[in-house]
């Protein structure tokens, strides 16, 4: 406590309720205390009254509800209830990952960015486990979260997948799903698919990086780490630090990510590539991170947290995503600020340079549609 | 009869394709195909009905071909008619047992 007193003494008060209202739980409770010690030494108890009366009231409490749901191998939407908020634990793991995991996911846009839950009005987090037999995927259906078990009926020789709750940023990743839906409402094709696909590994990885405490440089930047069995070359699904390096397996072939625009790939296939070209802003946000160094969740996830809820549009591209985390980093931190200059870096690694005309890639997925090949868009 | 089964999407956005020809098959598999066939009423289902992509969902275009006819759909996780779900369940279990070999 003293370290950090020393560090908030110097802070305004205005600053420290600011903290307590916004900063995370942990940030409230140093910021209260040290309201609560320097009006005792100046002798006004009186305040310490009125705060506890403002902690009552004016500190929005999230509203945490998780419900999950037993699908039992069927299809049917949702299963049977198994785990309500409060509840305990359950013997089954998956119903207990999909409980932690949405939780914590819920905690980390709560305390740091003030988000409460998907909609931003507490709507109910709702997750289903079991979903068929032999399901290697996971969803978001517009509403729920929807889980399999991988190759749980496969003889475990030639399983490749383990149980998809297994990883807490698949979880953080499909309910970050929810939040883009009811933000900038991201279109699930082509680039505007691929920034809605990169908003869920960016904090599929912030909500791991959270729980773990890492920095943007201890972290793995891995997406689905310890999703694949033993039986599969590969250290999971994506790599925001390495887009493509990700798995290199006989069965599954290799991870087709671009991590810069000269690898763009033109495809109708996957909504225009959603889950191969997210890798290009997935790259860039993981350069923004390190850049800045320190918690990645908080300035760099802050700054697109800020272009998803404020900026980015049902059609946005990548070049506008470029050109807006540019201006969010600008009016958060100031312009010119290291900030905005670190996002400018991110981008300039992936081949994206602000103000600049990158191509959209959509000609190209007009073309595939009649089997036909674009010639170079620049 | 023949079934063509092609899956793409999903959070890996992988494809997986898989050719069958119910005639190579043992009898009682390919018995137990044609009556998945017959009981998704097949051929009348509509031609597309994948709607507006699902996050992450899967889609689904299933060929069935006979000496006389042949019928393409395309569909979702989400938005597959619910007499449609057996057979896609059992062409992506064969799909999935047959990774890795080409089909």
């Amino acid at each position: 406590m003293h370290a950090h007193h020393s560090i908030l003494c110097i802070t305004p008060p205005h600053m420290l309720q600011e903290i307590v209202r916004n900063g995370s739980p942990t940030q409230r409770d140093i910021a209260l205390q040290t309201l609560i010690t320097s009006e005792q030494i100046r002798g006004q108890r009186r305040v310490m009254k009125s705060m506890a009366a403002f902690m009552a009231t004016a500190v929005p409490s999230g509203n945490k509800e998780r419900a999950i749901y037993d699908v039992k191998n069927g299809t049917q939407l949702p299963g049977t209830l198994v785990r309500g908020e409060g509840d305990p634990a359950s013997s089954d793991p998956a119903v207990n990952e999909a409980y932690d995991g949405s939780g914590v996911t819920y905690d980390l846009f709560f305390d740091i960015y003030g988000r409460n839950s998907i909609n931003n009005n507490g709507l109910k987090l709702e997750s289903n486990v079991h979903y068929q037999k032999g399901y290697d995927n996971a969803f978001w259906d517009g509403k729920q979260m929807v889980y399999g078990d991988g190759d749980e009926d496969l003889p475990v020789a030639e399983r490749l997948f383990n149980r998809f709750t297994i990883s807490l940023d698949i979880i953080a990743h499909e309910l970050t799903h929810g939040v883009t839906q009811y933000e900038a409402n991201l279109a699930y094709w082509d680039q505007a698919g691929a920034l809605n696909e990169s908003m869920s590994d960016v904090y599929g990885s912030l909500v791991k990086q959270y729980q773990r405490k890492q920095t943007a440089s201890e972290a793995d930047w891995i997406i689905g780490e310890g999703l694949f069995t033993s039986n599969v070359n590969g250290v999971g699904i994506r790599t925001m630090k390495a887009p493509g390096t990700a798995y290199n397996d006989p069965v599954l072939g290799k991870d087709p990510q671009p991590a810069h625009m000269k690898d763009y790939v033109r495809t109708v296939e996957d909504n225009g590539g959603v889950h191969i070209n997210s890798g290009v802003p997935n790259h860039a946000f993981y350069v923004t991170a390190l850049e800045l160094g320190g918690n990645a969740w908080e300035k760099a996830g802050r700054i697109w947290y800020k272009t998803l809820t404020d900026k980015l549009q049902e059609r946005s591209t990548f070049q506008q995503a470029c050109d807006l985390t540019y201006e969010a980093a600008g009016e958060l931190y100031g312009v010119n600020s290291l900030e905005q200059q670190a996002v400018k870096k991110g981008w300039d690694a992936v081949g994206i340079t602000i103000g600049g005309d990158a191509p959209t890639g959509c000609l190209s997925t007009i073309l595939g549609i009649f089997g036909m090949k674009a010639p170079a868009e620049n | 009869m023949r079934i063509i089964f092609e899956r793409t999407g999903g959070i890996m956005g992988l494809k997986s394709r898989l050719t069958i020809n119910l005639d190579e098959l043992p009898v009682d598999q390919s018995r137990n195909l044609s009556r998945l066939v017959d009981e998704a009423n097949f051929f009348t289902l509509p031609k597309d009905s994948s709607g507006r992509p699902a996050p992450d969902s899967f889609q689904y275009t299933i060929t069935v071909e006979t000496d006389t006819t042949s019928h393409t759909v395309h569909t979702s996780d989400i938005t597959a008619a619910e007499e449609l779900r057996p057979l896609l369940q059992e062409l992506s279990q064969r799909a999935r047992s047959q990774r890795g070999s080409k089909a």
